[in-house]
């Protein structure tokens, strides 16, 4: 009976601190994943907020103005309104 | 000794040595422990986005760092300043004077991108950190410079919006910063039993204007053209809808830019809609002839004779060409823009009633526009009205007014009477926390039947002026022009002018009311030749952008 108490008593000791290694390094391996996260979220963050004032820029009159220039959308493409709307009703 | 109570002692002393250093760490040094672990950093809130009324951003936000330097952690002081500033470019000298071995902590460069930053890091020097921060950026840089402002540094290093919208909604904008507690080892890893709080930040509040972007970009391109043309000094236009008062755009130039505001001087800063006061000149006759209007002091179908110049005391006030056409219309004196005649309509009004509508009119208080710098309109107390202020004040001149309180004030004429408060931010965040503002009415100046004749008599204005614009055909579009010399140092200098013109359209439903303002030009003094011709111009993109079909 004696011997019995032992052995349960060591093995509760043996699994105590196989628990505790077992949480430690879970508890290491959950703080390198929050680590991890927490620096994607950031990353995640900033590539959002690059991408967001790319459209923004792309989206500009400024840009629009630019590629207008470029395609060379300008002078030639310049609508004639208002003064000539007579002609556009007599026909 | 047996091997047993050996162990025993061992294990005893191996505990009393770790419960003193326990009560060391807990107790008698509690601040000094923590400090290596616990890492307490600022949650920095990301500032309200500007948006227009169509959702289109004006004002957002980017990434951006605080590059600081731990002195401490420096071993070589040289070769880190040289290494640094080869990506810095902020000149060794500079950067080595900011070196303080004394101190723990320096800032030394805000708004560096992640290229920047990057550079830096793969330098793999000890003693140098960032923050994470946010910087302003402008997709349609200084579209609209006076009105967005720009967000500076106040003493303690924050972000501090100043003029304009930022400067007026700075308290929404910013946000609350939140605070993160948290034990972390030495590789920066959370320790999870130890202490984890934290405080979310809570961001700025969104604004949205009620400027039209495309609208701002119209009137923006034609004062730039307008300024070169006419070769005018200054030059602003600002563009209302009467109805409401809700400001569709404003541009004054020359402006700044946004992002780079810290080389510019004040001056650039103000925003000359709101904080400078003009002599309006004859743009302000329309208001004195409804007031008189509205009081029966004349009625529309009167008519004056204009024989010739008018002696108020020592004081002779001619015509602006010194020619006078007998008997007119009260119509055909706003036409030819007669200031004898209008010293007569200001006459019959009577100076009590005068400077009662000039309070009506609200010449005697700010706007209340929520922009930051509004000026107060310099009108003199009653008793200090000399009669020749009364005659003079029928045509615009011995006033000095604020373009914004003008537009305010002309609204009335347009819009069956009733006086609104401008304004610039129709909505306030987004979601649950949303707050839109409408259109605050003040009171009715004047009546519906009035702003009517008024209306009829400036379309005649520019139906039968003096001169022939190139106007869109098929619309009624009214208004009035105005030239006021410049004051300096007690008279009058007749070789600089404010010319201006005020127009509005469609007349019998007006969409915009606009007011073009030009400083000094130089290829004519005249707002008919110079302020009235920008405005057809602008005008005329305006009735195609609103789609608004000839009446």
């Amino acid at each position: 009976m004696k011997h019995l108490t032992k052995l349960s008593i060591w093995a509760v000791f043996l699994i105590l601190v196989a628990v505790n290694i077992y949480v430690f390094l879970h508890s290491i391996s959950l703080s390198d994943r929050i680590n991890h996260f927490e620096k994607g979220i950031k990353n995640l963050h900033q590539e959002n907020l690059t991408l967001e004032n790319k459209i923004f820029e792309v989206n500009s009159l400024q840009y629009a103005t630019s590629m207008a220039a470029q395609l060379d959308f300008t002078q030639k493409a310049q609508p004639v309104y208002l003064e000539n709307l007579k002609y556009a009703r007599s026909q | 000794m047996s091997k047993q109570k050996l162990l025993f002692i061992v294990f005893f002393l191996s505990y009393v040595a770790i419960i003193v250093k326990l009560i060391f760490l807990q107790i008698i040094n509690p601040i000094s422990s923590d400090a290596n672990y616990l890492k307490t950093s600022r949650i920095v809130p990301e500032r309200g986005k500007i948006y227009d009324k169509n959702g289109e951003p004006m004002a957002v936000n980017k990434s951006s760092y605080l590059f600081y330097i731990e002195p401490k952690k420096i071993k070589d002081t040289k070769e880190f300043v040289k290494r640094v500033d080869a990506v810095l470019q902020m000149g060794e000298a500079s950067l080595e004077a900011k070196v303080d071995s004394n101190k723990n902590w320096i800032a030394v460069k805000d708004g560096l991108d992640r290229t920047q930053k990057q550079s830096l890091q793969d330098l793999g020097l000890n003693g140098l950190g960032f923050e994470d921060r946010f910087q302003r950026s402008y997709p349609e840089s200084s579209l609209s410079a006076h009105l967005l402002g720009f967000v500076g540094k106040d003493s303690q290093g924050e972000n501090l919006g100043y003029f304009g919208i930022e400067g007026y909604y700075n308290k929404d904008l910013v946000g609350l910063p939140g605070i993160l507690k948290s034990d972390r080892d030495l590789l920066g890893r959370p320790i999870l039993i130890g202490t984890q709080q934290k405080l979310d930040s809570e961001n700025g509040r969104d604004l949205f204007l009620t400027i039209d972007k495309p609208v701002q970009e119209i009137i923006k391109t034609r004062l730039r053209k307008g300024l070169e043309k006419y070769k005018a000094k200054e030059g602003c236009i600002l563009l209302v809808n009467p109805q409401t008062l809700e400001v569709l755009a404003l541009s004054c130039l020359p402006d700044f830019d946004v992002e780079h505001y810290y080389n510019f001087s004040e001056e650039f800063f103000k925003n000359p809609a709101i904080s400078n006061l003009y002599e309006p000149g004859s743009t302000f006759k329309p208001l004195i002839l409804a007031a008189a209007l509205e009081e029966n002091s004349v009625r529309p179908a009167d008519f004056y004779d204009e024989k010739g110049p008018v002696q108020i005391g020592e004081y002779t006030i001619k015509t602006w060409d010194d020619k006078y056409e007998g008997r007119i219309s009260l119509t055909r004196i706003l036409e030819k823009s007669s200031n004898v005649g209008m010293v007569h309509v200001g006459q019959q009004l009577g100076q009590k009633k005068i400077f009662a509508y000039l309070k009506k009119y609200g010449f005697d208080r700010p706007t209340g526009i929520d922009l930051q710098g509004e000026s107060y309109g310099n009108l003199k107390p009653e008793t200090a009205w000399y009669p020749i202020d009364f005659a003079t004040v029928s045509f615009g001149q011995g006033i000095a007014i604020t373009p914004i309180q003008m537009i305010r004030a002309f609204a009335v004429l347009v819009n069956g009477g009733k006086m609104f408060k401008p304004y610039i931010v129709q909505k306030i965040g987004s979601g649950e926390d949303e707050k839109n503002i409408s259109s605050k009415l003040e009171k009715q100046v004047i009546s519906a039947k009035t702003s009517e004749t008024i209306k009829k008599m400036l379309l005649s204005a520019v139906e039968n002026g003096e001169i022939r614009w190139a106007k869109p055909k098929g619309y009624q579009i009214a208004g009035k022009t105005g030239t006021a010399q410049i004051p300096i140092k007690g008279h009058y200098d007749p070789t600089k002018t404010v010319a201006s013109f005020i127009g509005f359209a469609p007349v019998s439903n007006p969409k915009f009311l606009a007011l073009v303002i030009l400083r000094e030009p130089e290829s004519s003094p005249w707002g008919s030749e110079t302020a009235a011709p920008l405005f057809f111009d602008v005008a005329k993109e305006l009735l195609v952008y609103y789609n608004i079909a000839p009446e």
